[in-house]
């Protein structure tokens, strides 16, 4: 089945900043999430988290994965909060599995994630 | 989210590794009831291995099925993989054999994904390393098909951290390289192997440090200590 190209924009919140993520995350994922981080986080300061907006996301891979725990390592390094809201009851079990959520709170809507200091 | 259905792709639920017939010179203690780690469950500077070599006129999904039904054919003969009875499917787990460091290696991994173009390894307590190991082959409109081995991964505990900077790194190395070189010969091609390196973490996680007390080679450690 052929997939939706992934695409990453990036909202300034009161509470943070939010990605909005869209289509299928995998191999190819990578430099767009990336990028879209790099913009999230310049010029705000350290308690800022960043949000991931899974809700328009239509797959992950395992690939997919391997490039959302890449960008998770690189938040803790920059000592900040990544979190994530929008995943299905399917994807927050493969967030379990590959324990994905020990490090990334889940939230079920947008406004949870943003107000959690 | 309208999702495609892809449950039949991923390991079931599970946070230790079970397993069932095993060969009798293993030694399942190493395996049996460890839990999973992720990267950022282990101990060691976060590193994103890259391993890939051109197999022209092959389908991607030729190349992975052949990959996963000869899966212990290409590795190297110092390291044994037991497949899965069942083939290599998610929520299987595949046992480990390895000579390639000082101390003989017995550890397995859980079939985290499969897919006809992919699969990925996720790695348990005690292994050297905590992480991901994803194959997958795919299409480059310069190269042609492009088989791949990636492994996203920090070693498990200081231990096996100052082994990789020792020896480990090249040893890992060598061994993909080998890997993707037999897998390129066995469906017809000569093309170089290619290798990139990137650490994407340099910092090393400390809370981890207790890591160690699942590492396999300690006994020996404690044995040349004493001697």
């Amino acid at each position: 089945m052929p997939g939706t190209p992934f695409s990453a924009t990036v909202r300034h919140e009161d509470g943070g900043s939010v990605i909005d993520l869209v289509g299928d995350i995998d191999r190819n994922a990578g430099d767009g999430l990336t990028a879209a981080y790099q913009e999230a986080t310049l010029g705000r300061d350290q308690g800022s988290p960043v949000v991931l907006s899974f809700r328009d996301v239509d797959y992950i891979n395992s690939t997919g994965i391997a490039v959302i725990v890449t960008l998770l390592a690189k938040a803790r390094a920059d000592g900040r909060s990544l979190r994530a809201w929008g995943l299905s009851p399917h994807y927050q079990e493969i967030f379990q599995i590959t324990r994905l959520a020990d490090f990334m709170t889940l939230f079920e809507t947008e406004p949870q994630a943003l107000a959690v200091s | 989210m309208d999702q495609r259905k892809d449950d039949a792709n991923w390991s079931p639920p599970r946070q230790h590794l079970e397993i069932g017939d095993s060969p009798a010179d293993f030694n399942t203690g190493r395996v049996q009831g460890r839990r999973l780690t992720g990267p950022q469950q282990g101990f060691g500077q976060l590193w994103q291995k890259t391993y890939k070599v051109a197999i022209p006129n092959r389908t991607p999904e030729q190349i992975i099925a052949t990959w996963k039904a000869e899966y212990g054919r290409f590795w190297p003969s110092n390291s044994r993989f037991y497949a899965p009875v069942t083939g290599i499917k998610p929520g299987e787990v595949g046992l480990i054999k390895s000579n390639q460091g000082p101390v003989p290696l017995s550890t397995g991994v859980l079939v985290l994904y499969s897919d006809d173009t992919s699969f990925s390894y996720m790695t348990p307590e005690g292994h050297p390393f905590a992480g991901f190991i994803t194959f997958s082959a795919y299409e480059d409109e310069a190269a042609g098909t492009i088989a791949q081995v990636q492994l996203l991964i920090r070693t498990n505990d200081p231990l096996y951290e100052a082994g990789m900077i020792a020896f480990g790194s090249r040893a890992e190395n060598k061994m993909w390289e080998h890997t993707l070189r037999s897998l390129a010969d066995y469906l017809g091609s000569s093309a170089p192997v290619d290798t990139s390196i990137v650490r994407v973490d340099r910092k090393r996680l400390w809370k981890n440090f207790r890591n160690i007390r699942y590492n396999g080679a300690l006994p020996w450690v404690r044995k040349v200590r004493s001697s």
